[in-house]
């Protein structure tokens, strides 16, 4: 119970007095995931609006696909973008294994399946005939889908905040491309899970309270901003 | 009469199968023209493919004022009204708005061109009301008064009032010809319900399997059906052969028309009770016959019961001939 106590105020001390390192691996770690999210959005959301609008040959195929990439174990997808990045690999003449960009990449591949369902998802709960109906009030064909998502907002952020919170949270990936190099690629989930491995509770809860409190942050802004 | 919106060789298919086959129609502005069919006609597809709406696989040319129209002219002058009313989320004064704001008029401006338009379809008092908070007839006042905001030269109402309860729906047809009768509008209103046409349109076209069996003005069309299916249609559903009716051809009469025990001149056709309807101030009465199952009124139900032997007579006014060669076909 000491253990806890004291990690828990060793915790506050940390976040409260500045703690440099803290602050550095809570925020690249606010860069990796929120550029892995953007990206999962710019990827997955045409996809998404495209299965739940469209009528094309493979449609149920590639929603039963996204909606089984919902549960893609990050180690294996941290396993495969290693491979593909590795020295000897495919790709491994860019470089990028052991950097941020690796980790953005990696955690984007975990999300993008997320962004798909859910904006599937999203997309079908408006009205059918929603389309139909804009262009039937003289909407061009990109104002209509723009007053799609306007109408689809809240389940639209909230496809956004499902794929952030997986990876924001997720540590598999990111230590297996990122390599929780210390200032460079570590962030709170790979830098918790070293602290508990060096029996440094206090450090590990800290960090386990900042994921946290960024999870609860982003959540707040997204809700508040949905609701408006 | 000039057209305002019409088509030549209209087709629409789906899956190499011909939906729609609509060789010339042409409605003139400040008309209304009735589409009336029964499901699966292609009613709506009709409208759609008129306004370029949807994702159809259509041929054949769409007139604006006579000359060919492309998407781009035809969304400037159509606004549609479907049959479930899709408003947005928000007031019931930003929804009105909706139809001007997507073609790009400022917030302000949309709002004062609108209002008008929910009071002359008398639900100006809800306009701070939030849309979800509606009822089907007052959700529906809201997409017609956000249909016509928009000054369309076109309106499309596709079934309109089908989801309505009897009284919103009399209510509604009221007002909007109200509203209607001082436009300059072309409107084509879809609809399965004759009544409606009566109500609103000057002429109607009667669709059937998609193509239009007959078009004309809406009392003839309604009243002096040129087949099987267009009778059927209006309402003239007792099919009565010539071995009943005596008369060369085939003639239909409707159901109110046949009366159980009546007394008057006119065709006199002996039957037993299969079933009483009691249908509030008439009662439905079915009877077998010779000329099959006949539907029909009695003002006195007392004694009518499955089995009871009786007379339906039907006043030779009430007949109408069938020109058509097809062979009788039991109701």
């Amino acid at each position: 119970m000491d253990v806890l106590v004291d990690g828990v105020a060793q915790a506050l001390s940390l976040l409260f007095s500045g703690d440099q390192e803290t602050w550095a691996i809570t925020l690249l770690t606010l860069r990796v995931s929120l550029g892995a999210t953007l990206i999962a959005a710019l990827v997955g959301a045409p996809i998404g609006m495209a299965i739940a609008l469209g009528s094309f040959p493979g449609r149920r195929l590639l929603l039963a696909a996204a909606n089984t990439g919902m549960g893609l174990p990050p180690v294996v997808v941290g396993l495969v973008v290693t491979v593909l990045l590795w020295r000897s690999g495919p790709l491994g003449s860019l470089g990028l294994l052991y950097t941020p960009t690796a980790m953005v990449v990696a955690q984007a591949v975990i999300a993008t399946p997320v962004v798909v369902a859910l904006v599937a998802a999203a997309v079908q709960q408006v009205d059918r005939e929603f389309l139909v109906q804009m262009q039937g009030l003289g909407a061009t064909r990109l104002r209509a889908l723009l007053a799609l998502a306007a109408e689809a907002r809240l389940p639209l952020l909230a496809a956004a905040m499902a794929a952030f919170g997986a990876v924001v949270s997720e540590v598999g990936a990111a230590q297996m491309v990122g390599g929780n190099i210390a200032g460079q690629t570590r962030v709170l989930t790979t830098a918790a899970v070293l602290a508990t491995s060096r029996g440094e509770f206090g450090l590990a809860i800290a960090f386990g309270l900042v994921l946290l409190l960024l999870a609860f942050a982003v959540n707040v802004v997204v809700t508040l901003a949905g609701q408006r | 009469m000039t057209s305002r919106i019409g088509c030549r060789e209209l087709r629409v298919s789906a899956r190499g199968r011909e939906l729609l086959r609509v060789p010339e129609l042409d409605v003139a502005a400040g008309e209304v023209l009735a589409v009336l069919g029964p499901n699966g006609a292609g009613k709506s597809t009709l409208l759609r493919a008129l306004g370029h709406l949807g994702h159809l696989h259509r041929t054949g040319d769409v007139l604006l004022d006579g000359r060919v129209a492309g998407p781009r002219e035809l969304r400037a002058a159509i606004a549609a009204v479907l049959q479930r009313p899709i408003l947005r989320r928000g007031t019931v004064a930003g929804n009105a708005a909706a139809g001007l704001r997507l073609r790009g008029v400022g917030r302000a401006e949309a709002r004062r061109r609108s209002a008008p338009w929910l009071d002359a379809l008398g639900i100006g008092h809800l306009a701070e009301r939030r849309a979800s908070t509606l009822s089907g007839g007052e959700a529906q006042r809201v997409a017609i008064a956000r249909a016509l905001a928009v000054a369309p030269r076109v309106l499309l109402l596709d079934e309109p009032f089908a989801g309505l309860d009897a009284t919103s729906r009399a209510d509604l047809l009221a007002d909007l010809r109200t509203v209607l009768d001082g436009l300059d509008t072309a409107t084509v209103l879809v609809t399965h319900d004759r009544h409606e046409a009566m109500a609103l349109a000057g002429r109607t076209a009667l669709l059937v399997a998609g193509r239009i069996r007959q078009l004309g003005p809406t009392a003839r069309v309604l009243d002096q059906p040129v087949d099987l299916d267009c009778a059927r249609l209006v309402g003239f559903t007792n099919v009565l052969p010539p071995a009943v009716t005596g008369r060369p051809r085939l003639a239909a009469a409707r159901p109110e028309h046949c009366v159980v025990g009546g007394d008057g001149d006119g065709l006199r056709i002996p039957g037993t009770v299969r079933r009483v309807v009691p249908l509030g101030a008439a009662t439905r009465v079915d009877v077998d016959t010779e000329a099959g199952t006949l539907a029909c009124r009695s003002v006195d139900a007392n004694g009518l019961g499955p089995g009871a032997p009786v007379t339906v007579s039907v006043p030779e006014a009430a007949l109408r001939p069938i020109p058509t060669n097809g062979a009788f076909v039991a109701t």
